[in-house]
């Protein structure tokens, strides 16, 4: 194998793919990354044997081939050459030699065909939709996403298709997030999946904010993405994910609507003097008023009022005020609405006149 | 030379539901949840003669006696009872080390009451548990704690049987050798295999030898065998933890682990029952066939409180042991540890709550 390659055309490809290379393996071939010359193609793949990425960058191709080199290096060594120079790559017995102007290094390399791919699963539903569009499902959900929770269909995010919809959710058991696109995306069929946190991370990562096109296929066991220059196969979690239409409260009658921004920043202020461990914060509705309330166990208090459009009988609510924020800082609307039943039932937040993103947050005893 | 009695209380909890309620009397009682999983706590000696065991699944128990009556355990009563047995204990020694709820250690080398034998102060104390507490006892009296429960087994139920210092070296001989403390299934079945099956057996086979095939246990082995055993009584240790583990008779991979996790994680719940102390961190324990040790644990933001939520996070802990998927183990164990008394901050219920899904 041999190519000559424009140093960006090939950062870009490592860069989209190194994202699933850890930086500790359980197997050697694992940190490396298989390069495939054929035509005017270089494909770079990436694994963990969970997740799979394919990057692809125009190459001159001298000599095609397959071969392996160690991920990192590569990826330090391109970044490091300065911009828009030319690289060679040549592959001789167990080394790879990267040439640029009069840098040369010489990499190890494991054999390609010890390289583990992941194949494609056959059947599933495809979809199409645009990049921005996935994008946003995912942003506004993701950061509910269980970590290494023993609960382990929560360490990921779920993916329900439906005719006329798409929806994503995602769950750590204190809190819910929601968000769904509603429109015919050309499926016939319902499916779900729980893509695994990482691939999720790796995903939202990899997608633009553009009207381009990105393709979803869902399949047993496994889920894939094709983003035109790169290709994203994942494991999907195999587990059932918890029932979420039933914990999306429906009849909470103390609705009230606020300033996104000044709730936010309200929140963020009084979040400070918060107990570390808890973070609870307690929220004192009346008429037209919202209070603010945290104090910590050095004895130290914040409060702050804010004006809110509210109506309803007087109450009072404990929050995890993490969990407000992160749903605050997703939304984009001016107004929020909060829709409360009582201080021990969840609350449901979002962006006021549109539920496309729902926000359950369980409350807190304070 | 030490005096210990060890008191174990007969048929316990069955026996405080026959003694509670009249009706149950002389019937064979079984206590234990309802369920296709669960386990029989304790069972009655009527009940027993139909093979009815602890341990045994409720369903076994009810197809053995289809007659027996079935009560659903009642921990806070056994508490209380076995509080007021310990109470009994405390007047004859300082030194009681509780075992569970019907079982405990006493060093009675110089006890409180100034009578002049160990066999006396287990007679007392059998009578006091008979009087006050209207229940039997069976009691063992040795130099040790390991012939102390022989004893206490000996001539159960409602019985008492005294091993002399002197008596020691005639009694090991013949006593089987999977009746020390220890010797398991695997255990006793390595044994057999090299033609040991008594004590007497056990005690001509060279020290070197057992060392050589059972390592650190060899020495604890050989002398057990001749009756000697140093270990001192510990007054009233808290619960640490509790677990159950067993070894496969082949060595299984991951996959198939899921029904011997579900059977300990039982096993070591119903353990947990016996104290009043709450255990916040499950733990799940694997020896692959090539011996080495991983534990996996997990602590929720609350403590497990239901046999269910605790057999699941044993199950999912397996969910987080990366070996290859083609390791077999030869061992699993599924504890709950790191306990704490109710009441103590820690065992408070996290103030966030949870999405009832």
């Amino acid at each position: 194998m041999k190519i000559q390659v424009g140093r960006n055309e090939l950062l870009s490809a490592l860069q989209s793919v190194i994202g699933v290379v850890e930086r500790r393996q359980t197997l050697p071939v694992l940190g490396n990354f298989l390069l495939d010359v054929a035509d005017d193609v270089l494909t770079v793949t990436g694994t963990d044997l969970e997740m799979e990425l394919i990057g692809r960058a125009r190459v001159q191709n001298l000599a095609p081939g397959r071969t392996t080199v160690p991920a990192r290096k590569l990826f330090d060594i391109c970044r490091g050459l300065p911009e828009g120079a030319e690289l060679t790559l040549e592959a001789a017995a167990d080394k790879v030699t990267v040439r640029s102007g009069k840098s040369r290094f010489t990499l190890s390399s494991l054999r390609a065909d010890e390289f583990p791919s992941m194949g494609a699963a056959a059947g599933g539903v495809a979809v199409t939709l645009k990049r921005a569009e996935l994008k946003l499902l995912l942003e506004r959900t993701q950061f509910a996403m269980a970590q290494q929770d023993v609960r382990y269909y929560l360490n990921g995010l779920l993916i329900d298709v439906s005719p006329k919809r798409l929806r994503a959710v995602a769950t750590d058991g204190h809190r819910l997030a929601f968000s769904e696109l509603v429109r015919d995306i050309g499926v016939t069929e319902s499916m779900q999946a729980i893509l695994p946190r990482k691939s999720i991370i790796e995903l939202s990562r990899l997608l633009d904010n553009t009207d381009e096109e990105v393709s979803l296929v869902i399949a047993p066991g496994q889920a894939m993405v094709d983003i035109d220059s790169v290709k994203l196969t994942t494991k999907t979690i195999d587990g059932r994910f918890p029932d979420y239409e039933r914990v999306i409260p429906e009849n909470g009658d103390k609705r009230v609507t606020a300033d996104r921004e000044t709730l936010r920043r309200a929140l963020a202020r009084t979040a400070i003097l918060s107990n570390e461990k808890f973070r609870g914060v307690r929220l004192l509705l009346d008429e037209g008023v919202l209070k603010l309330q945290t104090h910590n166990p050095e004895h130290e208090e914040a409060e702050e009022e804010i004006e809110v459009s509210y109506s309803g009988a007087a109450m009072e609510i404990g929050f995890n005020v993490n969990y407000l924020l992160d749903a605050l800082g997703v939304m984009a609307a001016q107004e929020v609405a909060l829709e409360l039943k009582n201080a021990e039932s969840s609350g449901l937040l979002h962006e006021a006149g549109d539920a496309s993103s729902k926000y359950v947050i369980m409350p807190m005893r304070l | 030379m030490r005096k210990i009695i060890h008191v174990d209380m007969d048929a316990f909890y069955a026996s405080v539901e026959q003694r509670d309620d009249p009706q149950l009397r002389g019937r064979p009682v079984v206590v234990a949840w309802r369920g296709q999983r669960s386990v029989v706590c304790a069972a009655s000696y009527e009940a027993r003669r139909y093979g009815i065991r602890s341990a045994m699944p409720a369903v076994r128990a009810e197809r053995l006696c289809p007659d027996a009556v079935f009560v659903a355990p009642d921990f806070n009563r056994y508490r209380a009872v076995s509080r007021a047995v310990r109470e009994i204990m405390l007047r004859h020694t300082d030194l009681v080390e509780p075992l569970s709820l019907d079982e405990a250690y006493l060093d009675v080398t110089d006890n409180k009451t100034g009578l002049p034998t160990a066999t006396r102060v287990a007679k007392a104390i059998r009578e006091q548990i008979r009087t006050e507490l209207s229940l039997t006892a069976s009691a063992g009296v040795a130099p040790n704690k390991f012939l102390a429960k022989i004893a206490s087994d000996w001539n159960k139920p409602d019985g008492l049987f005294v091993i002399r210092p002197e008596e020691v070296d005639a009694f090991m001989p013949t006593l089987p050798v999977t009746r020390l403390p220890g010797v398991g299934k695997v255990t006793g079945e390595r044994l057999a295999a090299i033609g040991v099956a008594t004590c007497g057996d056990l005690q001509r086979v060279p020290l070197a030898e057992l060392e050589q095939r059972f390592g650190r246990y060899g020495a604890r082995l050989h002398q057990l065998s001749q009756g000697i055993d140093h270990s001192t009584v510990k007054p009233d240790r808290p619960t640490q933890s509790v677990s159950a583990e067993d070894t496969f008779r082949e060595d299984l991979p991951l996959s198939q682990l899921a029904p011997h996790i579900e059977a300990l994680a039982d096993k070591a719940w119903a353990a947990s029952r016996k104290t009043a102390r709450i255990g916040r961190t499950v733990v799940l324990k694997l020896k692959t066939a090539d011996f080495r040790i991983l534990t996996r644990s997990h602590t929720p933001p609350t403590p497990p409180d239901t046999l269910a939520a605790f057999r699941d996070i044993a199950l999912n802990l397996r969910e987080r042991v990366e070996l290859d998927p083609e390791t077999r183990y030869r061992l699993v164990g599924v504890g709950l540890g790191n306990f704490t008394d109710p009441g103590h901050p820690d065992a408070v219920a996290e103030p966030q709550s949870e999405l009832r899904f």
